[in-house]
């Protein structure tokens, strides 16, 4: 394996754009090595990291899971569990985080270096307000006190952009929305002007509108309060939104570093370049990574799902019923892959479920391969289910544990009563070879294997039965990219040759564009805009559609930044705002900190 | 605090509504967390970032850059089972407990026998006898001698050793048979409860409720009383009381299994109920009810003994333990072995069962695994 | 969140009635109420029959029976309960009445105790998680849930009474025995400080000392049977009070709140002489209870007068330290008698009974007479109560130590005792609440046992008489008393789920 950070001697390392002897570094990692000792031995997880961040600079630690580089952000915060052992040195604002005292690394914690974290769902403590939590760091670090400190912390919210911010002081996390959470995190990591915020993956559990929104405001942290932000993000597009300078980690190593556009249009480390042809971009369309889809669909060709003023509601105690979706209607026909895309709550998943019958409908037609849902006993919806396969999201948790992998994939032969134990055997050593596992894996538990196989492993059960329709819930979104890149190829090779009628339900547009024949968007229970994918995609009639298509962001620096300026255009033409830090200079921002603050 | 139906999904509408105290949902069951299943649950095959080179995957990944866990087939396979036998059989403190409690058990089945099957031990239970030294015991423990009355002698002259080991005997066929029988009935009932919902589980956490406002012992009062000092009637009444606890737990596992996405996996291809719960809902419960189970025996056995101690339980002629310490706690100044050796073996049972299901939990919930062992 | 609470009480009182109708059925089938009388060799045997099968209703099917007691009983809704009568004719009402108060304060104690230490050590344990300390916690947790509560019971009232009364009578300390406590509390207080090696070396041998010199101390100055803190001691211990809830809070940085925390203890000294004659022996508990509302009105105001930006915590801090002041000299004056106590009764601690009848002394006096009997009891009931508090609240807190938002709190830089005190303590008693009910159900059973032991007149005595002569009215009247506090019991921990849990306040 060749990396870039090979010699350790006086050039620490190298890679274009790097800061030169003598200009001001926030954060700097020399040789970070981090080892967990567990045990069953240790794990290295670090191996001799080198990075630098100036300020008002984003540097992005781009990597998979498991390559280290969350491990490598908390050693600037010296929050490692306790089994870890770190080498090296980390210098955050000229001070060295391993010769401080636990009080002095306090100090420094908040208010030199603050962090945004992944989940603003679990990142707030349920049960202080929104005016503890805000206060109590500026308290802390003598920033400001008592009404002074509820002052900045009203002004603070208000910059990050959340209504009403005084009334919003006394509310609970729970009474936010998640991206409103999440401008919780930055006002409360910009509160004490620290001068490098590390954020992990601060938008990934957000949906993809409110993805754009928290990086703009991120983008305008290090225009206007010149903070150094270190961006630790598994996602191309990200990266190119937002970073200055890239570093990619790969199992624990740094394989490849240089500004943004070095990196991203012109990789050098084959794990780079393999990485970034793993993402599907927007607007790029077919035949990406080398996934064909068959594109002549019998406009004749019978329905698998038709769908007329679908209505699901949840009954809830002591409340009208909530309408989680709302007069839907849309056609699946055999054949064709139809895309269900949505964020968070906009019932797409719900349709799913309905379709395979483990949600009633409220009212509506549901037809299901030309026979009526609605109206079927259970002995006819048996019969139903045979020809439908299903695929979810979460691999980890969609094959039973305590089944060996063959009896998973056989099961629907087994229910449905299909052949004899040969046969079933037969049948499911094929459908590995079809997923391209080895056939030893028939007596293996899914624990044994990895998350992308278990995911080929679902798409080998749910075409056990050669079924008409496949239901897709979200297959890839729980994957790395490099896996999903494998696990689509597989999907569209095997649609291809079965030519199964697919509903592809999935938050990413990208992947929607990759495969799908018609789109259909859904927003908040109702249909906001269907038709063929070249229609919606290149040329979306609504509003909400067009600003879904402009907030994906795409893997390449210069077509991201034409993008971000047409959506901002897009925006204030729909007469929306612009999320940005509402600040004007930096003294206004620094203003209500009161001269106590400690410095050390 | 019938419980708001929660609609599966990501579209559930409101996630953030509390769990209701008292619902069985407050994530306190004996095994506090169903286990990841994603994570890696051999030590032999950690995750990715191990310092281990890595060539290509078995399975055939073209690409050495992949982050995907090469498949190894070298490796041996374990089965969720035998992993779990395997962190259990590494649990000091749960071999430990284990040993003690089946030399308790194989001792008072042994010594004295049982029904027909012919005992070591001549001396009977109910037989008086001449007081040899004030019926100080003769128990030596280097060298290790049993003597003539190794627990010693009551004031009648009984053998001690031959009245402990029958109230041990009793004690542990009523535990392990409410053990066993409430186990049954609370996993039946609370799989039913959590799978099919409406009215069945409305009454099940109403029988549940009664016991926040009936002291258990009270109930068992009463209905040891009904017994009559039959242990088999005592055994079968303190099931009808123990099942509850267990079907709270078992109802809580079955209702978050339900929204697993294996479940309804099974489910859309037109699995039958019966076929979902016995195969895919209660095999990933195992680790729930058997800890309960043990933790449900501990604590029959000190009901029963307290039970007995009141003189609702086993009654004379027959003994038990509670009995025992019962009829000699006057003795306790003059002759304190009449008092010690039962109370200590009550102690003994109970502290092995339990640690037996601390250990259990563990190897059920690796999660909570002790690094610094 | 009344709508909850209102709703909780609604379900509970159908589960009460279910629970009845459940406790009648069995009691009257738990065996033959006559069976004392058709063995008895009594010339009038026959008479006697018939008069108790009169008296009982025994000719009545059993749902009759039961709704004659149900009408009574739900009179109690309108405050005039008729509990029905024993088949001997003695009122229920006033057997219940005479034996709630000392079964209700034996449990409602040893709850409030069992509370308070099993979570502070089930807290200890899990921050100090995998130490000497969390290891010996878990082992007694294990040991006292493995204890049968009557056998404990039973040893207890050998040591703890027979054996103490025995020792009052000369009390004198070994060298040895000194030792053995002194390494005891050491051990103790190093485990739970913890730090490094160093630290807790030093800790160790400087609690040692102190406590091997406060106890050697003592036996010099016959304290056991002349006890009393004295000023000296009375300051020291308001001080570490206010060491403590400063360290809970703010930390020592905080000049205007340490400032306000030493007024507080100021002026206690002053009301401790002002006080002094009222203290001496006063009329009743009503006294007392004034005294502690003046505490709390004038210890806030301080805070609040000295307490600058963060008036919240500085009352917190003030009013914590006067309490504690006050019940310092509570308790001082409290082992100032306890030498009259003596004088009256040698042997202070009976093993039997909740109290000597129609003692009447000074408020003292009178103090130590149930109290002392309250002693034995309860320390049984908590001891096997605290067990499983503690393992509850430290896999809680384990739980929430891991949660995300406590990281967020790290990297804020605030120290360990703020996120343990402030972000984690908080989450982590959320579903303790629900425990509590079930805890005090086991409780009321525990008690059954325990006052049989220690020969209380309270209500385990009726409910075990009444089944035992196969009587329902006794067991429905204990059934009634223990269920509705059980009811009462879980409202109460309702409101502190939500109190603790703003999502089901809205």
């Amino acid at each position: 394996m060749t990396t870039t950070t090979d010699n350790y001697g006086d050039q620490t390392y190298t890679g274009s754009g790097t800061p030169l002897e003598g200009e001001e570094v926030v954060l700097a990692f020399d040789d970070v090595d981090v080892r967990f000792r567990t045990e069953f031995g240790s794990v290295h997880a670090v191996k001799g990291v080198d990075l630098r961040v100036r300020p008002g600079e984003v540097v992005a630690l781009v990597g998979e899971s498991g390559s280290g580089k969350s491990v490598t952000s908390m050693t600037a915060m010296r929050l490692l569990p306790s089994n870890a052992r770190i080498g090296g040195a980390v210098n955050v604002a000229g001070k060295d985080v391993g010769r401080l005292s636990e009080r002095n690394m306090r100090r420094l914690r908040g208010n030199d270096v603050a962090m945004v974290f992944q989940e603003p769902m679990t990142a707030l403590n349920p049960v202080l307000t929104i005016a503890t939590q805000m206060i109590e760091s500026m308290e802390l670090h003598a920033v400001a006190r008592g009404q002074a400190a509820h002052d900045r912390a009203v002004e603070l919210l208000g910059m990050v952009g959340i209504p009403e911010p005084e009334r919003q002081m006394k509310k609970y996390p729970h009474e936010l929305s998640g991206g409103q959470r999440q401008r919780v995190v930055i006002a409360m990591a910009i509160s004490c002007d620290p001068k490098v915020i590390i954020a992990d993956e601060p938008t990934t559990a957000l949906d993809v509108t409110v993805q754009a929104d928290i990086l703009d405001l991120l983008r305008s942290l290090k225009d206007k309060l010149n903070t150094g932000i270190l961006l630790i993000t598994h996602n191309m597009g990200v990266v190119a939104d937002m970073a200055d300078r890239v570093a990619v980690m790969f199992k624990g190593e740094i394989v490849e570093r240089g500004t943004v556009e070095e990196v991203l249009l012109r990789p050098q480390h084959e794990y780079t370049r393999m990485l970034l042809g793993s993402v599907p971009r927007m607007g790029a369309g077919r035949g990406q990574m080398g996934i064909r889809v068959r594109e002549e669909v019998d406009a004749q060709a019978p329905m698998a799902i038709e769908l007329r003023n679908l209505v699901i509601e949840y009954q809830r105690l002591g409340k009208p019923p909530f309408r989680a979706v709302d007069d839907v209607s849309f056609d699946v026909r055999k054949g064709e892959i139809v895309g269900l895309v949505g964020e968070s709550g906009s019932g797409k998943s719900t349709i799913g479920r309905c379709a395979l019958g483990l949600i009633p409908a409220a009212s509506g037609d549901f037809k299901l391969l030309g026979e009526d849902v609605i109206s079927m006993n259970r002995g006819q919806l048996k019969s139903l289910r045979k020809r439908i396969g299903v695929i979810f999201q979460d691999p980890a948790a969609s094959l039973n544990p305590r089944l060996p992998i063959g009896d998973c994939i056989a099961e629907p032969l087994v229910v449905h009563k299909v052949g004899d134990r040969k046969s079933r055997q037969q049948r499911v050593y094929d459908l590995l070879e079809a997923v391209q596992l080895p056939r030893e894996v028939y007596n293996r538990y899914p624990h044994e294997v990895s998350g992308g196989q278990r995911q080929r492993i679902c798409v080998a059960r749910a075409l056990t039965l050669d079924p008409e329709l496949l239901v897709a819930d979200e297959p890839t979104s729980a994957l790395d990219v490099s896996v999903q890149a494998r696990v689509l190829k597989i999907f569209a090779e095997l649609q291809d040759q079965f030519g199964f009628a697919c509903l592809f339900i999935s938050h990413d547009l990208a992947v929607i564009d990759l495969l799908a024949h018609k789109v259909v968007v859904l927003q908040n229970g109702k249909v906001v805009e269907a038709g063929p994918r070249e229609q919606i995609m290149e040329n979306p009639q609504e509003e909400y559609t067009q600003r879904l298509i402009a907030a994906a962001p795409v893997p390449d620096p210069i077509e991201q930044e034409r993008r971000r300026r047409e959506r901002h255009e897009l925006l204030l033409a729909q007469g929306e705002e612009i999320a940005e830090l509402q600040v004007d200079d930096i003294s206004e921002f620094r203003g209500t900190i009161s001269d106590e603050k400690d410095t050390f | 605090m019938s419980d708001r139906p929660t609609p599966p999904g990501d579209d559930r509408p409101d996630q953030d509504l509390p769990r209701t105290p008292g619902s069985g949902r407050e994530g306190l069951s004996p095994v506090p967390y169903q286990q990841d299943k994603a994570a890696p649950q051999d030590p032999d095959r950690m995750d990715d970032v191990t310092d281990r080179a890595d060539g290509a995957g078995a399975d055939g990944d073209a690409t050495t850059y992949s982050v995907e866990k090469p498949l190894d087939l070298s490796q041996k396979s374990y089965s969720q089972g035998q992993l779990v036998r395997r962190r259990f059989l590494r649990h000091r403190g749960a071999m430990v407990s284990l040993a003690g409690l089946v030399v308790i058990t194989v001792f008072a089945f042994s010594s004295i026998g049982y029904g027909w099957f012919p005992g070591w031990w001549e001396k009977e239970y109910w037989r008086g006898g001449l007081v040899l030294d004030q019926g100080r015991p003769t128990l030596e423990l280097w060298p290790p001698a049993l003597g003539e009355h190794p627990f010693g002698q009551d004031n009648a002259g009984k053998d001690y050793f031959a009245l402990t080991m029958r109230g041990t005997q009793r004690s542990l066929i009523v535990a392990f048979t409410v053990g066993l029988l409430s186990t049954i009935i609370g996993t039946i009932i609370g799989a039913v409860a959590g799978f099919y919902r409406g009215w069945i589980e409305a009454i099940l956490m109403r029988i549940t409720d009664l016991f926040i406002v009936i002291p258990a012992l009270v109930l068992a009062a009463v209905f040891g009383k009904m017994a009559n000092g039959g242990i088999w009637p005592l055994a079968f009444l303190l099931s009808v009381i123990g099942w509850t606890g267990l079907a709270r737990l078992v109802r809580g596992e079955v209702l978050s299994l339900r929204e697993r996405e294996f479940v309804a996996a099974a489910e859309a291809i037109g699995t039958g109920s019966g076929r979902i719960i016995f195969k895919h809902i209660l095999p990933n419960t195992v680790g729930t009810i058997i800890v309960s189970a043990t933790l449900a025996i501990a604590a029959t056995i000190l009901t029963e003994s307290a039970l007995s101690f009141l003189g609702w339980g086993v009654r004379a002629p027959d003994t038990s333990l509670g009995l025992l310490i019962s009829t000699y706690q006057n003795s306790f100044q003059s002759r304190p072995w009449l008092f010690w050796w039962p109370g200590m073996i009550i102690l003994a049972i109970a502290l092995a069962v339990n640690f037996l299901g601390d250990g259990l939990r563990d190897a059920f919930d690796p999660r909570q695994n002790r690094t610094a062992d | 969140m009344l709508q909850f609470i209102v709703r909780r009480i609604a379900i509970s009182s159908v589960v009460l009635l279910m629970g009845s109708a459940l406790m009648f059925f069995a009691t009257i089938n738990s065996g033959d109420p006559l069976a004392d009388l058709r063995e008895s060799n009594a010339e009038n045997r026959d008479q006697l029959i018939a008069a108790r099968r009169a008296n009982m209703n025994l000719d009545q099917p059993w749902w009759q029976r039961y709704l004659t007691w149900l009408v009574g009983a739900s009179k109690c809704l309108v405050l005039s309960c008729d509990l029905g009568t024993t088949r001997n004719g003695a009122n229920v009402n006033t057997m219940i009445v005479n034996a709630a108060g000392a079964s209700l304060r034996l449990v409602t104690l040893s709850v409030i105790l069992a509370i308070v230490i099993g979570i502070a050590l089930g807290v200890l344990s899990a921050i100090r998680q995998y130490s000497g300390f969390d290891y010996s916690i878990t082992f007694l947790a294990f040991l006292f849930f493995s204890l049968p509560v009557f056998w404990a019971a039973v040893l207890l009232k050998d040591f703890g009474a027979i054996r103490f009364n025995n020792w009052i009578a000369d009390p004198a300390l070994s060298t040895t025995a000194m030792a053995v406590v002194a390494l005891v509390f050491a051990l103790l207080v190093a485990s739970v400080l913890g730090g490094d090696i160093r630290r807790q070396a030093l800790t160790f041998l400087v609690t040692g000392a102190a406590v091997f010199g406060a106890v050697f101390a003592f036996d010099q100055v016959g304290w056991w049977r002349r006890p009393a803190l004295g000023l000296p001691l009375i300051l020291v211990g308001a001080l570490l009070a206010l060491a403590f809830f400063l360290t809970l809070t703010v930390g020592l940085s905080q000049r205007k709140i340490v400032v306000a925390g030493l007024v507080t203890v100021a002026a206690g000294l002053v009301a401790y002489f002002v006080t002094a004659p009222i203290m001496a022996d006063p009329s009743g508990w009503l006294v007392i209870l004034g005294l502690l509302a003046a505490t709390v009105v004038v210890s806030g105001a301080i805070g609040w007068f000295f307490g600058g930006f963060e008036r919240k915590l500085s009352m917190f801090v003030t009013i914590g330290t006067g309490v504690a002041f006050g019940f310092l000299v509570f308790m001082d004056r409290l082992l100032r008698n306890w030498g009259a106590f003596l004088e009256i009764k040698p042997r202070p601690i009976s093993t039997i009974g909740s109290g000597i009848p129609q003692f009447d002394d000074t408020f003292w006096a009178e103090i130590f007479d149930w109290g002392v009997q309250l002693i034995l009891p309860t320390m049984v009931l908590t001891l096997v109560s605290i067990a499983g508090y503690s393992r509850y609240t430290r896999a809680s807190m384990l739980e929430t130590i891991n949660q995300d938002y406590i990281r967020t709190a790290r990297s804020k830089g605030l120290s360990d005792r703020v996120v343990y005190s402030k972000h984690a303590l908080r989450n982590a008693l959320i579903p303790i609440t629900t425990i509590v009910a079930f805890d005090f159900a086991s409780l009321l059973g525990g008690a059954v046992i325990t006052e049989t032991i220690f020969g209380w007149k309270g209500l385990g005595a009726v409910f075990r008489d009444g089944l035992n002569t196969v009587d329902p009215a006794p067991v429905m009247g204990y059934y009634l008393v223990a269920g509705g506090a059980a009811v009462i019991m879980n409202m109460l921990a309702d409101i502190a789920y939500a109190f603790l849990d703003p999502r089901i306040r809205r």
